[in-house]
C-alpha cells in the first residue's frame, strides 16, 4: 500500500509552480533578431552584442554530439530564452515581489542566508532578483555580483575572463549560451582573502517553454580561498525545459575553491551545462556535485590543471528514476608537472533510469610525476533500469601514476539480512545501504546541504524500492 | 584514410577513441595465393568446404569484413567433436612470395567437444605484410576451447583481426592473444555468452616498439544467467608507440548472477609511448557483479633497483620486469615451444 501512495508523490517544495508572470518574455525561437533583442533589453555595451551574435553563427555551425542521450526532442522553436521576471535586482527580501520571496522562502534560502551563508544571489528565470552579501567581505574587496552588473561595473576583468576558460566554440550548448546568456553570478576572490562562509547562489526556473541559460564567473585570485554552493530547481511541466548554463572557474597560483552543486531540475529539463575550471600553481578546486533531476543531463565538470603542482578532486553523485537520462561524469587535464586528480563518482539506477559516468583523464607529456586516482561505483535497484560506465584514459606520457577502479551491482544480499536481523525492515535496510553507498558524498557537503541531499534520497527512494 | 574498429558506444569525438583511422590499403588487384601457410590437424578434427554466410556484429567495418567474404585466400571450415589430444596449429609465414593473407576461418566445437588451437603468423623478412582474417568460433554446449593467437608480424606490416564468438550452455572458451606485430595491429574481439554458465577468459599481451599502434577492442555480451567473462590484458609500450585498448562488459537484460571482470595494465618503457584506454561496463541486469580496473605507468624505480643491485644492466632488468607481467599469462600457453619463441620475441623486441 505505501508503496502505490509514494510513487505518486510529487517533489513537494520543488513542484510549486508560481502563475508564468513576467516583466517581458521574449518570442520563441533562436535568430539574429531575437539575440538584438535580449541584448537591447539588457541594454548591454555593443561587445556583449556582437559577441553574442558570433555565438549564434557558431552555434548554427556545429552539430548536435553523435554520442549521449537523445537529444531530438529538443526544438529551439518551441524554447523562449529570455524571461525576465517581474522584479528589479533587489539587496533586500523584503523587496522581492511575494510569490517569487514565497518560493524562496519554501526553498529555505533567506534562512540559510542567516545561519551558514556569507552571501546569496537568487535568479527567478533570467533574471537574478536577490543579491547580497556580508558587510566584512566587502570590505576585504571581494565582489560577489549578478553577471549583468558586473558586466557594466567591472567591464575590464569581465572581459578578459568572460569566455575564455569555456570557448564559446567547446560545443554546440556552449555556442548557444553564448548567444543567449543572462543572468548568473560573478565573483572575484582578492589576493590572499580567504572567505571562510560559503556564498550561494540559487537559480529558480518558473516559467514554462523557457530556458535558463546563466553564466557563472568566479576569479579567485592568488592565495585566496572560497567555497561556493550552486542550487537549482524548476516546477515540472509537460513541454521541456532548457538549461544550458555554463559556469568559468580561475582558480589562480596558491588559491583554492570548492565548487558544490546540488542540481534538482525538474524532470522534463534537459541539463545541457557546461563547467570548467583553469587551475594554477599549486592551486586547487575542488567539485562536489549531486545530481537528482532533470530528464536528461549531459554534464562532465572539467578541471585544466595547468600549473606546477595543481590539484584538484571530484566527488560526485547520480541518482536515476522513472525516465531519466543522467549523463554525467568528470573531465580532467594535467598540464603542467607534479598535478594531481583524485576522482570519487556513485550512481544509482532505480525505476527504469539511466546513468551513466563518461569521463576523460588526460595526462599530457609536459606532466612529469603527476598522479591520478579514478574511482566509480554504479548500484543497480531493479532490473528495468540501466546503468553504462564509459571513461577515457589518455596517457601521455610515463613518469605517472595513474589509476582507475569501476564497480556495478546490486545491493548485497548478505547486507540487508543483516540489517534485517538487527530489526530493520526490508526496505528501511535498502534505504539505510543506499544512504551509506551516498555518504561519501553527502559528508563532502555542508550540513543542511547533506540533509536536502538525504531527503531528495530518501524522497527518490520511497516506492522505489522495497 | 579508413575508420575501423568502432566501440559498441560512442563517446565525445575530441576524447579520440570510438574508432581508429589508418591509410587505405587497397589490395584486390595484388592479391596472390597465400602457399606459405601450414595447417596440421589431428584426426578427430573435420574439415568441412563451404564456410557459413555470416554477418559480423561489430569486426574491423564493412568493407573489411566484405574483403575477407570475397576475396580471402584462405579459408578453413573445422568441425570438432570429441576430445582432441593433439593441437590445431594454423602456421603462416610471410615472406615476399607470400606477402597478404585474407583469411576466413570457421570453427564449430560441438556438444562436449574439447580442443587446443593455435594460430600464428610471423614475418620472415621485412616485406611489409598486409593480413586481414576473420575468426568465427560457435562453442556449443558444454565445449571447452583453447585459443591462442599468436602476431609476431614484423614492424611495417597492417594486422587486421576480427573475431566472433558464440558461447553455449556451460561451454568455456579460453582466448590468449600475443599481439607483438605490425604498424598497425587492429583487433576486434566480439562474444556472445548466449548459454547459462557460459563463460570466456580473456588474456591478451601487446607489446609495442618504433612508431606502432595498436588498437584492441574487447567487447563482451552477457545473455546467459551465472555467465562470467574475464579479460586480462598486460601491455609494454616503448619508442613512440601507441596503444588503444578499448574492453567492453555489456550485461544484457536477463544474464542473472552474471559476472565480469576486466584488468588492464600498461607499462610505459618510454616518455614518447602513449596509451588510453577504455574499460566500458554497460548493464542492464540488477543481480550482476561487474568490476574494472585499469593502470598505467613507468616501470617501478625500486623494483628496477633490486634487480640492478643484483648485478643487472638497466635494459636486462627492465626485460625482467615486462616478462614478470607477461608471465602470468604466457603461463597458460601449454605449447612450450611456442612458449619459447614468444619468449625470444619479446628479448628481440625490447633490445
Amino acid at each position: 500500500m505505501k508503496k502505490k501512495k509514494l510513487e505518486e508523490i510529487n517533489r513537494n517544495i520543488y513542484d510549486i509552480k508560481n502563475k508564468d508572470e513576467y516583466e517581458f518574455k521574449i518570442q520563441k525561437g533562436l535568430t539574429r533578431e531575437i539575440i538584438e533583442e535580449i541584448s537591447k533589453q539588457k541594454n548591454e555595451p555593443e561587445w556583449m552584442r556582437d559577441f553574442r551574435l558570433k555565438a549564434l553563427d557558431v552555434y548554427n555551425s556545429l552539430d548536435l554530439p553523435t554520442w549521449g542521450p537523445d537529444l531530438s526532442e529538443l526544438d529551439m522553436n518551441e524554447i523562449a530564452t529570455y524571461v525576465r521576471p517581474k522584479s528589479k535586482l533587489n539587496s533586500s527580501w523584503e523587496d522581492v515581489p511575494e510569490d517569487i520571496k514565497n518560493t524562496f522562502d519554501k526553498l529555505g534560502i533567506p534562512e540559510a542566508e542567516k545561519t551558514s551563508l556569507a552571501g546569496v544571489g537568487a535568479q527567478y528565470d533570467s533574471e537574478v532578483v536577490y543579491h547580497s552579501m556580508k558587510e566584512e567581505l566587502i570590505k576585504q574587496g571581494v565582489i560577489y555580483t549578478d553577471m549583468e552588473t558586473a558586466v557594466r561595473e567591472y567591464p575590464d576583468l569581465v572581459r578578459i575572463h568572460f569566455m575564455k576558460c569555456v570557448p564559446v566554440n567547446d560545443h554546440k550548448f556552449v555556442a548557444l549560451h553564448g548567444a543567449v546568456w543572462s543572468g548568473g553570478s560573478f565573483v572575484y576572490v582578492p589576493k590572499g582573502v580567504k572567505v571562510d562562509i560559503p556564498l550561494q547562489s540559487y537559480f529558480r526556473l518558473n516559467s514554462p517553454e523557457s530556458g535558463q541559460f546563466e553564466h557563472t564567473l568566479i576569479i579567485v585570485d592568488e592565495g585566496a580561498s572560497l567555497h561556493f554552493i550552486e542550487g537549482c530547481s524548476a516546477p515540472k511541466y509537460n513541454k521541456v525545459n532548457l538549461h544550458a548554463g555554463c559556469v568559468e572557474l580561475f582558480v589562480k597560483d596558491n588559491a583554492y575553491l570548492r565548487y558544490s552543486t546540488i542540481e534538482n531540475w525538474s524532470k522534463n529539463m534537459l541539463n545541457l551545462n557546461t563547467k570548467k575550471a583553469l587551475v594554477g600553481k599549486n592551486a586547487k578546486v575542488d567539485w562536489v556535485s549531486g545530481s537528482f533531476g532533470s530528464k536528461i543531463s549531459m554534464l562532465y565538470p572539467m578541471s585544466i590543471l595547468n600549473g606546477e603542482g595543481a590539484k584538484t578532486e571530484f566527488t560526485g553523485i547520480s541518482l536515476a528514476g522513472t525516465g531519466q537520462n543522467l549523463d554525467n561524469g568528470f573531465k580532467v587535464v594535467h598540464n603542467a608537472k607534479n598535478t594531481s586528480s583524485v576522482v570519487n563518482s556513485k550512481s544509482i539506477s532505480k525505476n527504469g533510469g539511466k546513468c551513466t559516468y563518461r569521463s576523460l583523464v588526460r595526462i599530457n607529456e609536459n606532466a612529469k610525476n603527476s598522479k591520478s586516482s579514478v574511482s566509480c561505483e554504479s548500484l543497480m535497484l531493479d532490473d528495468i533500469s540501466i546503468s553504462d560506465t564509459i571513461p577515457v584514459n589518455d596517457i601521455r606520457t610515463d613518469d605517472v601514476e595513474f589509476s582507475h577502479e569501476a564497480k556495478i551491482g546490486k545491493i548485497s544480499d548478505k547486507a540487508i539480512f543483516y540489517l534485517m536481523s538487527r530489526g530493520l525492515t526490508e526496505e528501511d535496510a535498502k534505504a539505510m545501504i543506499v544512504r551509506g553507498f551516498a555518504y561519501p558524498i553527502s559528508k563532502e557537503l555542508p550540513v543542511e546541504y547533506a540533509v536536502e541531499m538525504n531527503n531528495l534520497i530518501n524522497l527518490e527512494l520511497e516506492g522505489a524500492i522495497g | 584514410m579508413i575508420k575501423l574498429n568502432e566501440t559498441p558506444v560512442r563517446t565525445a569525438r575530441n576524447f579520440n577513441i570510438n574508432n581508429i583511422k589508418i591509410e587505405d590499403i587497397s589490395l584486390k588487384n595484388m592479391l596472390k595465393d597465400f602457399e606459405n601457410i601450414e595447417v596440421m590437424l589431428p584426426e578427430e578434427v573435420e574439415v568441412e568446404n563451404a564456410i557459413s554466410n555470416f554477418e559480423l556484429k561489430y569486426g574491423m567495418n564493412e568493407e573489411k569484413i566484405n574483403e575477407v567474404k570475397e576475396n580471402a585466400n584462405h579459408t578453413l571450415k573445422l568441425k570438432i567433436a570429441g576430445k582432441v589430444k593433439e593441437q590445431v596449429e594454423i602456421v603462416a609465414n610471410f615472406d615476399d612470395e607470400n606477402v597478404n593473407l585474407i583469411q576466413n576461418i570457421e570453427i564449430i566445437a560441438q556438444e562436449n567437444s574439447k580442443a587446443n588451437i593455435v594460430l600464428k603468423y610471423k614475418s620472415e623478412d621485412d616485406t611489409v605484410n598486409y593480413k586481414n582474417s576473420i575468426i568465427r568460433i560457435k562453442a556449443e554446449k558444454n565445449a571447452n576451447i583453447n585459443i591462442v593467437v599468436v602476431n609476431l608480424l614484423n614492424t611495417s606490416s597492417t594486422n587486421l583481426l576480427s573475431i566472433e564468438n558464440e558461447i553455449d550452455e556451460g561451454a568455456v572458451l579460453n582466448y590468449i592473444g600475443v599481439d607483438f606485430g605490425g604498424k598497425n595491429s587492429i583487433t576486434n574481439y566480439y562474444s556472445k555468452l548466449n548459454g547459462n554458465e557460459a563463460k570466456n577468459n580473456i588474456d591478451v599481451i601487446y607489446l609495442g616498439k618504433d612508431e606502432q599502434l595498436f588498437d584492441l577492442n574487447y567487447i563482451g555480451e552477457l545473455r546467459g544467467e551465472k555467465t562470467q567473462i574475464e579479460i586480462e590484458a598486460q601491455g609494454a609500450l616503448k619508442d613512440r608507440s601507441k596503444k588503444h585498448f578499448k574492453g567492453t562488459i555489456d550485461f544484457k537484460k536477463g544474464c542473472k548472477k552474471a559476472k565480469g571482470n576486466e584488468n588492464e595494465f600498461c607499462m610505459l618503457l618510454s616518455d614518447n609511448a602513449k596509451s588510453i584506454a577504455l574499460p566500458m561496463l554497460l548493464c542492464s541486469e540488477e543481480d550482476v557483479e561487474g568490476n574494472h580496473s585499469s593502470a598505467t605507468g613507468k616501470v617501478g624505480n625500486k623494483e628496477l633497483f633490486y634487480i640492478m643491485s643484483r648485478g643487472f644492466e638497466y635494459k636486462e632488468a627492465m626485460k625482467l620486469l615486462v616478462r614478470a607481467r607477461f608471465n602470468k599469462i604466457l603461463e597458460k600457453i601449454k605449447d612450450e615451444e611456442l612458449k619459447n619463441e614468444i619468449l625470444e620475441e619479446i628479448n628481440e623486441r625490447l633490445n
